[in-house]
């Protein structure tokens, strides 16, 4: 009459050793999503000082602008889920309100940016490159860089 | 030979070296910026890769395939300039009229998504995106996967 409780035992065994995999699984899709968001700015952040530095022709400053607000407009999203890992701080969660403030504020300023570009170009919109892309500013609380 | 011959060929080798160096500096530029692009269409289609396979939330789905659509339409002109090195294999310029038809059927193919998704849902245009976006295709013949 004992039988059964080894068989049960057994199945809470394995589901408490399937539960910490997953959970881990779901985490690094977590940390690796936000990462193709940070990482797509990072590159066109990157085109852009190209096109400022005069080393590329200004034709599709409007363009990289435009994707810049785009991406900025989902990292939100992409760090609610309260994951640590990858290169973000935990103190980010910690002080999620102003974390996500910063995130609407560059979201704001880089709408503000692609459409300056889209409208007057590169000469219109370059005088606000540098008040849109605050980066360092977050990052240096917010990111941990691992090289 | 003469001292003034000489100092000719003195000038006449750092000339050179000058020119040879700025060329280079301006490859390395136009190999990073075009980098740049296609590590945006990279990253962007790993982030529609990861809600087609449903590991996270679909919420901006249209989002990355309007950064897809955009950064499709500017690779063509980043490749333009006949510099080799990247991930770049020489046979781009070789064949540039196939290349370059490649990556306006991209371009192409890209808004087409945006447009589907906009109007029918993005689930909808998700349920085509081995058609939009035929990456492997063009990477199998023009990308060299060693260089990375």
């Amino acid at each position: 009459m004992t039988r059964p409780r080894p068989r049960l035992s057994g199945l809470v065994l394995a589901l408490v050793l399937m539960s910490p995999v997953s959970s881990r699984a779901d985490d690094q899709d977590v940390i690796d999503y936000r990462q193709h968001i940070m990482k797509t700015m990072n590159e066109e952040a990157a085109a852009i000082a190209q096109i400022l530095q005069q080393k590329i022709p200004a034709a599709d400053f409007a363009t990289h602008a435009e994707i810049l607000a785009i991406t900025a407009a989902t990292a939100k999203k992409a760090f609610e889920p309260k994951v640590p890992g990858g290169e973000a701080k935990p103190v980010l969660w910690a002080n999620w309100k102003d974390f996500s403030k910063r995130l609407d504020d560059l979201t704001a300023a880089t709408a503000d940016l692609a459409r300056k570009a889209k409208e007057g170009g590169m000469a219109a919109a370059a005088p606000r490159v540098q008040s849109a892309l605050t980066c360092d500013s977050c990052h240096d609380i917010y990111r941990e860089k691992k090289d | 030979m003469s001292p003034v011959t000489r100092m000719y060929g003195v000038v006449a080798m750092v000339t050179a070296l000058i020119a040879s160096n700025a060329i280079a500096a301006d490859d390395k530029e136009i190999i990073d910026y075009r980098e740049h692009i296609m590590k945006t269409l990279n990253e962007q289609s790993a982030a529609l890769g990861m809600m087609l396979s449903m590991a996270v939330p679909d919420d901006n789905a249209i989002a990355h395939m309007e950064a897809i659509a955009l950064a499709a339409k500017m690779a063509p002109k980043a490749f333009e300039p006949k510099v080799q090195g990247g991930q770049s294999k020489p046979e781009v310029w070789t064949n540039w009229d196939d290349f370059s038809k490649r990556m306006d059927d991209f371009a192409k193919k890209t808004d087409e998504m945006v447009r589907v998704a906009k109007t029918k849902g993005a689930a909808t245009a998700m349920g085509n995106i081995i058609e939009y976006l035929p990456c492997k295709s063009c990477h199998d013949v023009y990308r060299d996967e060693s260089k990375k």
